[in-house]
């Protein structure tokens, strides 16, 4: 499996550590959030067969954080952007 | 009581030894030891740092994995808004001097004695380097002022290409010199090894 890092093009899964769902948002601190969120975000997760958005770490190259496109049922990535831009897309998504 | 004389020590003293002795070395290697290095971290974006060092060395930063070399000084991309500056030995306080210019725009740390710097060349350098370092150094792929963050035999390495001989510099942190060197003396075994400087 080869991951296309977008700071330092096409490399080896082995340079990289898999952290597992992109997708989880942290919910608020405090006030309403109940403990059955709490729940989910910290301990519910899909299984998709599919297309999943998930977290590496580039371990043994920039050493950044990237959002990556994979397929769980051929391994074929789809891409990868920074989670850094990921995440500013997010807080700015209303 | 007789004085104590501290000397500075190369960490690959005793471990940096030819191999093999028949006939030209495949591969040869030199320390580029006593270098001033810093790191270059820009704060918050870096358009501004890029433009106060252009001003000021006359060159872009690399955005990029590549390397560029101003007023004896090398600037050495080391991830996003990251550098690596390398001076030769005997230069002012590097550290310094660029946390005077730059010490508002960027983070700057010395890192003279943090990493050992290895010069490595000679017609089988390529083929030494296939057996542990995973990306692609032929030249269709990787050419002078090209540089890589990536791993050999298992330990981390930053590299970049020198000159088409083909030379490459491999920063290896010091503490993992001693696994770096046992990993090449393995390596360039077979293509004879000699060691120069």
């Amino acid at each position: 499996m080869r991951i296309p890092c977008p700071h330092c093009g096409e490399r080896g899964f082995q340079e990289f550590a898999y952290y597992g769902d992109a997708g989880p948002k942290r919910p608020a601190h405090g006030g309403d959030t109940g403990e059955d969120v709490w729940f989910d975000y910290v301990y519910l997760r899909d299984n998709p067969a599919g297309p999943h958005e998930e977290l590496w770490y580039h371990a043994a190259g920039c050493r950044t954080w990237l959002v990556v496109t994979r397929n769980t049922l051929t391994h074929e990535v789809a891409g990868a952007r920074p989670a850094r831009d990921v995440a500013l897309e997010r807080s700015a998504a209303p | 009581m007789s004085e104590a004389a501290l000397l500075p020590r190369s960490p690959l003293a005793g471990l940096l030894r030819p191999v093999g002795g028949r006939g030209a070395a495949g591969v040869t290697v030199a320390e580029r030891g006593s270098l001033r290095i810093a790191g270059l971290v820009a704060r918050a974006g870096g358009a501004v740092l890029a433009d106060i060092v252009r001003a000021a060395y006359g060159v872009d930063l690399p955005t990029s994995p590549r390397r560029t070399e101003a007023d004896g000084l090398e600037f050495i991309w080391a991830g996003p808004a990251q550098w690596i500056v390398l001076a030769e030995p005997g230069a002012d306080d590097l550290a310094a001097t660029l946390r005077g210019r730059f010490g508002m725009l960027a983070a700057v740390t010395e890192q003279d004695d943090a990493r050992v710097v290895l010069r490595i060349a000679g017609p089988r350098v390529r083929d030494a380097l296939a057996k542990g370092v995973p990306i692609d150094l032929h030249p269709r792929a990787f050419g002078p002022g090209d540089v890589a963050l990536t791993l050999a035999g298992h330990v981390p390495v930053h590299l970049w290409q020198v000159d088409d001989g083909p030379a490459y510099d491999i920063a290896v942190a010091r503490s993992l010199a001693g696994s770096f060197c046992h990993w090449l003396r393995d390596s360039a075994g077979e293509y004879g090894m000699a060691v120069e400087g």
